[in-house]
């Protein structure tokens, strides 16, 4: 009894705290990894199965929606759980015809993936790749300075298309007017005045979703052209608009 | 759609869709800087049930709020909405706000003598009668009220019948309870005109006092129509058979007909056809009135004129002229001698 009113605070605590969940998540892997051997009828290897990794979004899943109107924290995750691996599993269903590229070739001791000719180069990929870290890093200490974090901004995000096509209409002010990028970088606070007043969507909007508007309005700093190219389509959104 | 892999967790990975959301997804083996194009999203819209559970309960209790203003309302006009008031003056003058079943509502002193006897006493949900009962006697206990006083109560009623009621069941009730101890004068007035209602004389005292014959005749409808003669609805005692007709096919031959007894020795002497005896039994009256012997033409006129001057002319000595050629003998001797 006492350890449920424990877990129900945790769950509460996990809520607020990115890190308090995934230590939360860390203390009940075991139940995670139980409740996936369940379901795959054998223990799960850890950064083998994607169902592993389902399971524990589906635990986070669980933290984000637990009220304590439902009951026992880990029955309401073990359900979440189970749904959640038997929609990952539908979903993988249409590949069922298909075989995998760690299949044996039939000859010598290569796989089929082995065989086939690679046409991407991996070199160039990897250069990418770390480029594009490295820009995420010096993302994610910037936005240190704003006291945001990334797990924060997932958390601000519009959920809602209204929602995020004001959010894009304050961007685009703020791009025509780079003076209010400066005062943001100078200033370490988000412009809501001038930019509710200059794009025309609601202060409350702007509020609402601060953080997710300082990461936005970061990236359109200078630096950052790999992530603003992921972005292409913010942009384009707009401009049909 | 690609995402792009912003952060890493043990268990799940942060991704920027092109379209500038973040979003939460399982971790499968992500790297940070690279780029996904089949990631399992966390699902962040609870289930939609829930939204349907809320709207039917929303449903229900707005339903359920309708019913409740709607027998609210009927109660509150029934049982808690002051439909009359009925305003006790002693000295201390107390105001009684009646609902429609007569019971109290609510009270309130109007001077300050009424607040000092209504302090700590709570009248409300009794019937009016006990209040006024109970307010009259501590009324008498803090001697606002002794021997030979006066308690007028003024009924605010929105109809007549209402205020006679209540006047009459008040002036009835509040004497009974003072039988026996107080002589007090009861006043029942109308505060809506001031007219007090009949009998203001009505006094409890302990020898003199009949609530009934003290009672105006018309202030007590019960009495009133008891004295009205009651209307017998005929009953027939003898039973009628209704089984046992001498018509159509249930007709058993016997006519069950008896006549009737007392006519038959009226019949058996008759003076007509076969029942005839040749005794008519006519008694000719007796007449209560003598034949009018000496009678002069007149109630008792006597006889003055008699015609007995002995010299009618029917008499042979006849001398008078009755005739030309009279010889002294009448027609009839002319006659004999043709």
């Amino acid at each position: 009894m006492n350890d449920d009113h424990k877990i129900v605070q945790q769950v509460y605590a996990a809520k607020e705290d990115m890190q308090a969940a995934d230590q939360l998540i860390g203390t009940y892997l075991p139940f995670i990894k139980a409740e996936t051997a369940k379901f795959l009828k054998r223990p799960p290897i850890e950064g083998h199965d994607d169902e592993l990794s389902i399971a524990m979004i589906a635990f986070h899943e669980a933290i984000g929606g637990y009220t304590r109107t439902r009951g026992a924290f880990l029955k309401y995750a073990a359900m979440l759980i189970r749904s959640r691996l038997i929609d990952y599993s539908r979903r993988e269903q249409r590949h069922s015809r298909v075989i995998s590229l760690d299949a044996p070739s039939g000859k010598d001791d290569t796989t089929l993936g082995e065989t086939l000719a690679d046409e991407r180069e991996p070199h160039e990929e990897t250069a990418a790749r770390d480029a594009t870290r490295a820009e995420i890093e010096e993302l994610t200490r910037q936005m240190q300075e704003f006291g945001v974090s990334l797990s924060d901004v997932t958390d601000n995000c519009p959920k809602q298309q209204r929602t995020l096509d004001a959010c894009r209409k304050a961007l685009q002010y703020a791009r025509a007017n780079p003076e209010l990028l400066n005062d943001l970088l100078k200033t370490k606070r988000l412009p809501i005045g001038p930019l509710a007043a200059g794009s025309g969507v609601e202060r409350k909007t702007l509020e609402r979703h601060r953080k997710y508007m300082v990461a936005l309005l970061l990236i359109y700093t200078n630096g950052y052209e790999i992530i603003r190219g992921h972005l292409k389509q913010v942009m384009k959104g707009v401009a049909v608009r | 759609m690609s995402y792009l892999v912003m952060e890493c967790h043990p268990s799940y990975a942060v991704l920027l869709d092109e379209e500038g959301r973040f979003l939460k997804a399982a971790n499968l083996r992500y790297e940070i800087g690279q780029t996904v194009y089949d990631p399992v999203l966390m699902k962040e819209t609870p289930e939609k049930q829930r939204h349907t559970m809320r709207w039917i309960s929303s449903g229900i209790a707005a339903i359920a709020a309708c019913f409740l203003l709607f027998f609210g309302i009927g109660y509150y006009q029934n049982y808690l909405q002051p439909y009359s008031s009925i305003y006790l003056t002693i000295n201390p003058e107390v105001q009684m706000d009646l609902n429609r079943q007569g019971t109290v509502v609510g009270l309130m002193g109007t001077n300050e003598d009424g607040k000092t006897l209504l302090e700590g006493y709570d009248g409300k949900g009794k019937d009016k009668v006990t209040v006024a009962d109970e307010l009259i006697d501590r009324a008498i206990e803090m001697g606002f009220l002794s021997e030979g006083g006066r308690v007028s109560f003024s009924i605010d009623s929105p109809d007549e019948a209402l205020f006679q009621e209540y006047g009459t069941e008040l002036r009835t009730k509040v004497t009974e309870h003072l039988d026996g101890r107080l002589t007090i004068t009861i006043e029942i007035m109308n505060h809506q005109d001031g007219q007090g209602q009949e009998n203001p004389e009505n006094s409890s005292s302990p020898n003199s006092f009949q609530p009934t014959s003290s009672q105006p005749a018309s202030t007590s409808p019960s009495s009133s129509e008891s004295s009205q003669p009651g209307i017998v609805p005929p009953t027939s005692s003898n039973t009628t058979d209704y089984d046992d007709t001498d018509y159509g096919p249930n007709n058993d031959g016997v006519t069950n007909y008896t006549p009737p007894a007392s006519s038959s020795p009226a019949y058996a002497d008759t003076d007509y056809g076969p029942g005839n005896d040749g005794d008519t039994n006519y008694m000719p009256p007796a007449s209560s009135v003598p034949p009018p012997a000496d009678t002069d033409y007149g109630t008792g006129s006597d006889g003055v004129t008699d015609y007995t001057d002995g010299n009618t002319d029917y008499d042979p000595g006849n001398d008078t002229d009755d005739d030309s050629d009279d010889d002294g003998d009448s027609d009839d001797d002319d006659a004999d001698d043709d």
